[in-house]
């Protein structure tokens, strides 16, 4: 019995670990621009394949290359800014306005991957991405475990920016309130830009780390949607450090109800913590209750 | 004056440049996109290349045919929406099938409304050819649910008795397909949807009756499942010797293998249902050693069809597929390219687009008189299931899919290597 808790554990907080970087771009750009960004799954799976051909063509490790992939991903993030979401700004109906709008970003991101790399389903296979340490009954898989350590590490640094530095303190101060921020002499649109760019670099993070994790083919984002909507949620939306916990939280409950009801049900776990904090508590672990009008 | 004889010339022009152009429509939906969509971009491919070598042949009945390819996204309403569009809106004079038994369920109801002959590539699970269809044909070699059979057979012919598992543990997506095969090897009842009748029961199942315990089963959903490792360890604590994963895609057979893999699993016999695509071996390269899979096809399988007329063999698809996509084609390309000659032959032999005679011609194939593929010789039943199609059973060894099942069939039948040594 106890053995079995401490392997639902090393396997849960191994998986949160992933699920928690490929969140926390999400629940970043929501909690500066209240953007619902439904295409941050997608520009996971661009992070993903470009971890891919490094490592099909050049036998490129996907954690190193993940700086790569964070590179080309947060410039992909700038230019999507300028192009599609600056322009809508001063929009009455910016938040709306914004869940059509990535929604469409991610169809023809899908669009776009399958054309260049075809619809086939892809995944990267460095030595550990199949390898585990025993230790006695209890094992834990080393790809999870290097893609979790390497998660905790970045959100770790994203932390210590967003506390620590000047415009850490900028971004911080537009996710708190953008008016004040804004009257305070923060310059908001470019606090936008940076922080929209630094959640897709964070896409393109977690797609490297996902490329040796889970297999990917261009579609493969409508799955994750759910998933990451259901962490944000939970954790509070805009709170990075909720998205993180609710990460392990909900890794670890699925695998305890993979273990022990079944594989049918781990998924499931998602969905219900989705409608039960929606409906117990909408704003999550650490997110606000919002005001009544 | 001048008015009508423009009208005049616009319409000459136009009937002549009909009768210039007279094509035979073909459309086929397929997911190439979505969960499918490794196995619905092949079957484009072996659509695309058929009607290519066709037309270059000169077309049937001397005339060009015509593909029309949409894309559903592995949905069942869009596929079902996609067909209805190629009946009402472009007017095809005939459908190729789509894949996988989820698509090809609901289809195969909008295609028997409209009277047209439904071909299918892939959709193996029985209760399809059970809704009382007259026009549905099988272009695979049994329905899911008696693939067991295979493995049955290569359990007991080749396998010493002594050393054969004694345990098993089946796990399978929650997919009409899958859900199939598992009912022909732990032998539950197959039921209609519709209004729950008994179809067939499969009692007592492939694996019991070879003398296997069933000590672990399990199912995961069709989409959005992560937690391979979990299952895997649960399957590696069961013990069993035999692990069947009943498997959807290749994609969810690559990640099965690499959680059993990272688990350190060991069986001594692996069989998936999915398992033939170049992308499994991409995937897991030597932990796909000794894993078996039953496919409907192999490049080296001495089958030989028609095509155009004339005579066209296994070995000539795969040439013209790598000399058309420049990589090896799998089954996947192979079964829908037999169906395209499939629907070739009929609409030879009915001497017409008229679906009703198409149907006619298929149903009085006989062993004798068949359907010539390269997939070898069809005729059907009443159901539209082939008469007398053994599955093959295919390994991969050496980074090579050999078919090892049956032995006495063709020539060139590789050694099966067993037990697996771990992944």
């Amino acid at each position: 019995m106890i053995i079995d808790i401490i392997q639902i554990l090393a396997l849960g907080i191994s998986l949160g670990g992933v699920y928690a970087l490929m969140g926390s771009g999400l629940s970043l750009v929501f909690g500066v621009m209240r953007i619902v960004n439904l295409a941050h799954p997608a520009m996971i799976m661009g992070g993903a394949y470009v971890a891919y051909w490094a490592f099909r063509l050049a036998g490129a490790d996907p954690i190193a290359m993940l700086p790569v992939a964070v590179l080309i991903l947060a410039a992909t993030g700038l230019v999507l800014y300028k192009l599609v979401f600056e322009r809508e700004a001063q929009s009455a109906r910016y938040s709306e306005m914004t869940v059509l709008l990535t929604f469409a970003l991610a169809m023809v991101v899908e669009g776009l991957l399958g054309a260049m790399f075809t619809n086939t389903q892809r995944i990267t296979s460095p030595e550990y991405a199949t390898d585990a340490y025993f230790v006695g009954d209890v094992f834990v898989p080393k790809g999870q475990l290097f893609a979790a350590v390497t998660s905790v590490a970045i959100i770790s640094a994203l932390a210590l920016f967003l506390k620590y530095s000047r415009f850490g303190n900028a971004i911080r101060a537009t996710t708190q309130n953008r008016e004040a921020a804004q009257l305070l002499g923060v310059n908001v649109n470019h606090v936008c830009l940076v922080s929209f760019a630094i959640g897709v670099g964070l896409a393109g993070a977690a797609g490297a780390l996902v490329s040796f994790v889970f297999s990917f083919f261009p579609s493969k984002h409508w799955e994750w949607i759910v998933i990451l909507m259901s962490l944000v949620v939970l954790g509070g939306m805009g709170s990075v450090l909720g998205t993180v916990l609710a990460a392990f939280i909900l890794a670890t409950a699925s695998v305890f109800v993979g273990f022990y009801f079944g594989a049918t049900w781990s998924t499931l776990t998602f969905f219900v913590a989705l409608f039960v904090v929606l409906l117990v508590r909408p704003q999550g672990i650490f997110g606000e209750k919002p005001e009544l009008a | 004056m001048k008015t009508s004889k423009a009208i005049v010339v616009t319409i000459a022009a136009t009937l002549a440049a009909t009768a210039s152009t007279a094509e035979i429509k073909i459309g086929a939906s397929l997911p190439l996109t979505g969960s499918f969509s490794i196995a619905g971009s092949k079957h484009e491919q072996g659509y695309e290349l058929c009607v290519d070598l066709i037309n270059q042949r000169g077309g049937i009945l001397g005339e060009q045919v015509k593909l029309i390819i949409s894309d559903n996204r592995s949905d069942p309403a869009t596929a079902i929406n996609q067909f209805e569009r190629f009946i009402n809106v472009d007017q095809v004079d005939a459908v190729f099938g789509t894949f996988s038994s989820r698509l090809s369920f609901p289809v195969a109801n909008i295609l028997e409304k409209n009277g047209y002959v439904h071909p299918l590539p892939a959709g193996g699970a029985l209760r399809i050819y059970t809704q009382g269809h007259e026009r549905v044909f099988y272009f695979q070699p049994n329905a899911a649910e008696y693939v067991g059979a295979t493995l049955q057979g290569v359990i007991e012919d080749l396998v010493p008795a002594d050393n054969r598992p004694t345990t098993a543990a089946v796990v399978a997506a929650d997919d009409f397909f899958a859900n199939a095969i598992e009912a022909g090897l732990l032998g539950t009842k197959v039921t209609d949807p519709g209004d729950g009748s008994l179809v067939e029961d499969m009692a007592p199942g492939f694996l019991v009756d070879t003398g296997i315990e069933i000590v672990y089963s399990e199912k995961w959903p069709e989409e959005g499942f992560n937690d391979w490792i979990n299952l895997a360890n649960s399957i590696k604590r069961s013990g069993a010797e035999l692990i069947v994963a009943l498997t959807a895609s290749a994609e969810e057979t690559v990640q099965i293998t690499r959680a059993l893999q990272t688990v350190r699993a060991e069986p001594k016999m692996v069989y998936y249902s999915q398992g033939t695509q170049s992308e499994f071996y991409e995937g897991t390269g030597d932990a796909s050693e000794s894993v078996m899979t039953h496919t409907s096809w192999h490049p080296e399988v001495p089958f030989s069809g028609v095509l155009a007329g004339e005579e066209f063999t296994n070995q000539d698809f795969v040439d013209a597929f790598k000399a058309k996509f420049e990589e090896m084609p799998d089954e996947d390309s192979a079964i829908p390219f037999a169906v395209c000659q499939g629907i070739e032959q009929s609409i030879l032999g009915a001497g017409s687009t008229d679906n009703g005679e198409m149907a006619a011609w298929l149903k009085a194939r006989t062993n004798d008189d068949p359907v010539r593929t390269i997939l070898g010789r069809f005729s059907w039943d009443s159901r539209g299931l082939a008469i007398d199609k053994p599955f093959l059973m295919a390994q991969w060894n050496g980074g090579e899919l050999q078919f090892i099942y049956p032995t006495d069939e063709f020539p060139g039948v590789a050694m099966m290597s067993y037990p697996k040594q771990g992944f």
